[in-house]
């Protein structure tokens, strides 16, 4: 299978400075990567802990964007994400919904995936109810491998190109976008979903490892539908530079496979708000 | 009243496949919350109905023959407790207490006595720290009255009241303690209990390393210690040195104003005992050691070694009171998961080595590797006023031997806290530690970091006040309950707490910070210039020591050796012939299917085959830094050499980390085997276009129990290192000795674990563009063997032939490049064809092949002119070619199907990790 790189997307639309909340609470720990991608795509990327949010030291007001990164919040104790969700819910709720109505773009990338969807704002941006789940790996324990993403046509406000395959790194333990059959038809009616699992063919798969966790639908990632909530499980901020791939001395990269998604969430801020 | 809720999948995620007829759940005990309130946190918190259902107050298996709960045992830590706490109290509800545990259900026809079995198969049951809850606990609270100090009477001891005194707990010698007798009666008073234990602790072989610092006679000629050969050595070779010898980790310079550090540390003894909690808490000490460096660094790299026992080993030959290999290789392997993953430090490189004779006593050596600005990077000293904050967990009775409660002073709860339990690890309270300490050292708030590990306060309070005094008042330490005496607060070793000295001035900025970070951070002590250490509880004076005699007063161990060994390995080429052990050929192969038949058990066998199984579990991506990830290839599955990270994610700039130990040589041959060990290392790290030049050292040593033969055999594993500093000119920065590898069963049966020295090199390079993988690139390239192939390793050719391999990576005309390590020179063709989905057509002797030298490379180039250009002035040979055809073909011995190989390389691993 060829991978069609993402390479043919607008160039920057202005020098608006564009402020990204990067969200911190105990246990991020892929917030490094995460505020360097925002950065080298042309975004001003800020590391705001929860408890600054909540003491009111710092608001969500300053920002265009919120991203919610990878790592074990708060141990991902009783089940990943879900003790940081309650908070946000439980203190948040009004500043969130207050930064959605005005246009803000929220990303949640792993454990920030698995917060928005146990806050309920993914997929179908119901705060303070859940609709789906990230459940436990198939495999029955944690995953780091490269796999490969189809980008669908979604609700996705940001990410509008079809078919686009690139690499992307897996690294965790519940993955499993699971729900009833009757929720997955929604998700799927509305157009919910922006990335699926595929195999070498570029075919959406249940088999693992290409599926590294056996998710449903092999869905991998998901817009609410006003298309400017997004959370994937796969770490887009772990491929914008050529040397994090793991076969960059034997592939010809001509541009890292994560970063159209901060390109284009920083374009789309750009011409939007 | 205690509320009970259960939580149970009821789809989605498959069952165990192993039981078939079982079913579990989740037990959440909450104290303190009314039953509406439980309602509330199942609904909200515990339970997601979209896949589980949950039941209050009343069972959730049902219909099961029997249902067994397994819980932690009261007092040790459980981590998921303070998260309940936590989430309890955002949605408005209060609890005293909290635990969780996890039920299992057997359904069908099974009996007790069948449960038990499935239990202990299974491993369900970590004895250790884990009980079968047999009713319902009243509270969940566990307290007591503080334990007083006691006055030892040590003045009037006769020699055998003073041995029997350590032999109890001090494990002190009897000249040392009769230097503490001698002091006492200077002085005129008798220690308190605390005294006692801090001087135990503090003149420990843990932490004074006596006899590394001893005088060694070897056959009657006095020699320098060890610590001092191998310090003089190293500071010969000081050019990129920022700090060796004094600090937690070793440091050196880096680029930009930055400095890497290294520190790697064995956690040997707990881990034989409780695999998981040791492994977790042996990475989370290192981690602290490299993040208390200077003022603070931020931890960036992880490497694993473990040196185990065959998975296959049959049962009736594990020692009475040791754990079977294949749970310990499972249990440590997760732990590192667990430990690693979550507290965001990527697990970027390690190696397993099997050897029978680990069955008794495996090794566990973490290794861990940061960056710190370079002005910040030498060990801080307080200063008179200075303040010692201690930060992150709470202090409890974990990691004190011995320690006994006495029942009069305990409700019935505490009567089953476990004394000497083993800790399971809390990897986000570490984290958030070390979030904390980089905030406050960016404000320069911080003067000094110490890790609180062996020893606990008395190590780290004591070290730091060594040269002016300090004042501790130990009724302010944080504690997990209450019921500890003073001397156990003073010597716990409980994980995740780190202690800050500041100045007075930037105490309260350093507490905000804790406090955004959700660290718990308490003034406990300070700097006086008494000279004294001093320690309080509330009014009491329960310590009252001079430094001078604390830190002084040890006297040096003269220590005998006699170097009584034969060199047993002759110069020849040594062949695997079992997994962990080496054999020359039994007979020379006869033909094709003899050949493939001996590769195949090479590949097969336990240090060799593919650990990816295992990789894919560890996060190696985490930080964005990896510049080269251990698999590689089309498939992604061939190995490579080092990790290099790149820790500044804006800069070219490389961190390059390689290991290298040989344990079955080491024991035949401890000279040998630690200069293969010591090559295989920065071979391991110039394969992959690290500069040798450019690089350090950490040695660490797993040494039986020096007698005078092993005394003298590890004097002979000093001078290889000398002489390895000496060839390749660099230092060792940092390292270890752990000198107690010896098993002694109560039936007099003794098992020396095989003597280890494990060489890990850390070091920079400008350009991570400049670097290579192991997988073959072209078909109809040029392979080449470069380096020449001698067990007994030429130091005067190596560092030519480092050097040669180094210019011709960073000039870009070597495609490929992979040494040659255990399995030889065939393991690795075969290792550079997997990663290339491609073949080989070689020219080589089976004695060529099979050869475990190390310091040798095999290299992919364009064509022979290359390589003649290249390699020109070092020895080298020409192997053969790439072929497109996925075959191994070796001249006129055999041709090998690789993916064939393949399968018989991945199969060992798969099987044990699914």
């Amino acid at each position: 299978m060829k991978t069609i790189i993402p390479s043919l997307r607008s160039g920057l639309v202005s020098s608006k400075e564009i402020n990204v909340c990067i969200l911190q609470s105990d246990g991020t720990n892929c917030d490094v990567e995460l505020f360097y991608a925002f950065k080298k795509f042309g975004g001003n990327p800020q590391y705001v802990h929860v408890n600054e949010l909540r003491s009111k030291d710092k608001t969500l007001k300053d920002f265009q964007i919120l991203a919610l990164p990878g790592g074990f919040s708060y141990g991902d104790d009783i089940a990943s994400g879900k003790i940081l969700a309650i908070e946000l819910i439980s203190f948040l709720k009004q500043e969130i919904e207050r930064f959605g109505n005005k246009g803000g773009l929220v990303i949640g990338i792993c454990n920030g995936f698995q917060t928005l969807v146990r806050t309920g704002l993914l997929p179908f941006g119901n705060l303070g109810k859940m609709d789906v789940t990230l459940a436990p790996n198939d495999s029955g324990h944690f995953e780091c491998r490269w796999i490969k993403l189809k980008l669908e046509l979604s609700k996705c406000a940001f990410l509008k190109v079809n078919s686009e395959i690139g690499y992307f790194s897996v690294n965790h333990g519940e993955g499993k976008f699971f729900s009833s059959p009757e929720v997955i038809k929604k998700v799927e009616d509305r157009n919910l979903v922006v990335f699926r699992y595929v195999d070498d063919q570029g075919k959406s798969t249940q088999v693992y490892p290409d599926n590294p966790n056996g998710s449903l639908n092999a869905i991998a990632g998901v817009t609410d539908p006003t298309g400017r909530i997004f959370g994937m499980m796969p770490h887009p901020e772990k491929f914008v530079d050529i040397t994090q791939y793991p076969n960059w001395r034997r592939e010809k990269i001509i541009k890292p496979h994560g970063a159209f998604i901060f390109e284009d969430m920083i374009n789309y801020v750009r011409e939007n708000l | 009243m205690i509320q009970v809720i259960r939580v149970k999948n009821i789809v989605g995620p498959k069952r165990d496949k192993k039981v078939t007829k079982a079913e579990s759940a989740k037990v959440y005990r909450l104290e303190g919350a009314s039953e509406k309130q439980a309602k509330i946190l199942a609904e909200k918190v515990f339970c997601e109905n979209i896949y589980q259902a949950y039941t209050l107050n009343s069972p959730i298996i049902k219909g099961a023959r029997e249902v067994i709960e397994i819980a932690y045992k009261p007092g040790v830590m459980n981590p998921e407790v303070s998260s309940i706490k936590k989430v309890a109290a955002d949605l408005g509800i209060k609890l005293i207490a909290a635990d969780s545990s996890r039920e299992y259900g057997f359904f069908g026809d099974v009996t007790k006595t069948e449960v038990e079995q499935i239990v202990n198969k299974l491993h369900l049951l970590n004895h250790m720290v884990e009980h079968i809850v047999k009713r319902e606990p009243k509270t969940l609270v566990i307290k007591g009255l503080p334990g007083k100090t006691n006055i030892i009477k040590i003045r009037e001891m006769n020699e055998t009241k003073l041995s029997e005194l350590s032999k109890d707990k001090l494990f002190l010698n009897l000249e040392e303690m009769k230097v503490i007798q001698n002091y006492f009666q200077k002085i005129k008073r008798d220690p308190t209990d605390l005294e006692l234990e801090t001087l135990a602790q503090t003149w420990s072989e843990h932490c004074a390393h006596k006899i590394f610092k001893a005088k060694v006679i070897l056959d009657g000629k006095e020699k320098e210690p060890f610590f001092t050969r191998l310090k003089k050595e190293a500071l010969k070779h000081s050019k990129f040195i920022v700090s060796a010898f004094v600090d937690n980790a070793g440091v050196m310079d880096f680029y930009d104003g930055w400095a890497i550090n290294g520190k790697a540390e064995t956690h040997n003894a707990p881990s034989a005992i409780e695999p998981y909690g040791g492994a977790m808490t042996g990475s989370g000490g290192v981690f602290r050691d490299v993040v208390a460096t200077g003022q603070g660094a931020k931890a960036v790299a992880s490497t694993d070694i473990f040196c185990l026992a065959p998975p296959d080993l049959p049962k009736e030959k594990l020692p009475e009171g040791t754990l079977p290999p294949d749970y310990i290789l499972k249990r440590v392997v997760a732990a590192v998961r667990d430990y690693g993953n979550r507290i965001g430090i990527p697990t970027n490189n390690g190696s397993f080595h099997f050897h029978g004779d680990f069955r008794a006593k495996p090794i566990v050596l973490v290794g861990a590797y940061g960056i710190l600005p370079k002005k910040k990077a030498k060990k801080g000293q307080p200063k008179i006023g200075d303040l010692a904050v201690v930060i992150g967990g709470r202090t409890g009775r974990d990691g004190i031997h011995g320690a006994t409660f006495s029942s009069a002073e305990m409700t019935e709860r505490t009567t089953k806290v476990n004394a000497t339990a083993v800790q399971i690890g809390n990897a986000i309270e570490e984290k958030r530690v070390f979030d904390a300490i980089l905030e406050a050292r960016d404000k320069n708030l911080i003067r000094a970091l110490q890790d609180l590990g062996a020893g606990g306060f008395s190590s780290a309070i004591g070290e730091m006040g060594a040269k002016i005094g300090v004042t501790v008042h130990l009724e302010k330490a944080p504690l997990k309950y209450t019921g500890l005496a003073p001397w156990e607060i003073w010597v716990s070793e409980s994980q995740e707490r780190m202690l800050v000295v500041l100045q007075p001035k930037n105490l309260s900025q350093f507490l905000k910070i804790c406090k955004k970070y959700n660290v718990e951070a308490t003034e406990i002590a300070k700097f006086d210039g008494s000279k004294k250490l001093q320690v309080y509880f509330g009014k009491e004076k329960v310590g009252d020591l001079e430094m001078k005699f604390l830190y002084d007063g040890l006297p040096q161990r003269v220590l005998q050796a006699k170097r009584n060994f034969q060199f047993p390995i002759s110069n020849v080429p040594i062949h695997r012939e079992e997994s962990s052990a080496y054999f020359q050929f039994p007979k020379e192969p006869k033909n094709e299917k003899e050949w493939i038949a001996i590769l195949e058990k090479v590949l097969a066998s336990g240090n060799i085959n593919s650990k990816e199984p295992i990789l894919r579990m560890y996060d190696h991506t985490v930080q964005g830094t990896n510049a080269l990830s251990p698999f590689t290839g089309v498939g992604m599955d061939g190995p490579n050499d080092a990790a290099i990270v790149k820790p500044l994610l804006d800069k070219p700039y490389g961190l390059v980390i390689s290991h290298g130990l040989n344990p079955a040589l080491t024991k035949l041959d401890p000279y040998w085997g630690s200069i293969w060990s010591a090559t295989e290392a920065i071979s391991n790290y110039v394969a992959v276009g690290g500069d040798y030049k450019e690089a350090c050292l950490i040695n660490n040593y797993i040494w039986p129990f020096p007698d005078e033969e092993w005394l003298g055999k590890l004097d002979a594993s000093v001078t290889a290192v000398c002489d390895f500093m000496k060839a390749l000119k660099i230092p060792v920065i940092s390292g270890k000795d752990s000198l107690s590898a010896t098993y002694r069963g109560s039936n007099g049966f003794i098992l020396h674990s095989p003597p280890t020295l494990c060489i890990s090199v850390f070091g920079k390079i400008p350009d991570v563009m400049k670097t290579t993988s192991s997988d073959f690139k072209k078909i109809g390239s040029t392979i080449v063997l470069v380096g020449k192939q001698d067990l007994k390793v030429d130091l005067k050719i190596l560092p030519k032939v480092l050097d040669k391999i180094h210019k011709a990576i960073i000039s870009g005309n070597v495609l490929v490049c992979h040494d040659v390590s255990e399995g030889g020179l065939v393991t690795s063709v075969f290792e550079m064809c997997i990663g290339g989905n491609c073949g080989a057509e070689i020219k080589a002797s089976g004695d060529e092949l099979f050869a475990e030298t190390a310091g040798c490379f095999v290299v992919e180039v364009e064509d022979e002119s290359i390589a003649k250009k290249l390699f020109k002035g070092a020895p080298f040979k020409i192997l053969g070619k790439t072929i497109e055809e996925e075959k191994l073909k070796v001249g006129g011995l055999f041709t090998a199907d690789i993916k064939k190989l393949q399968q018989v390389w991945q199969k060992p691993m798969k099987e044990i990790f699914g």
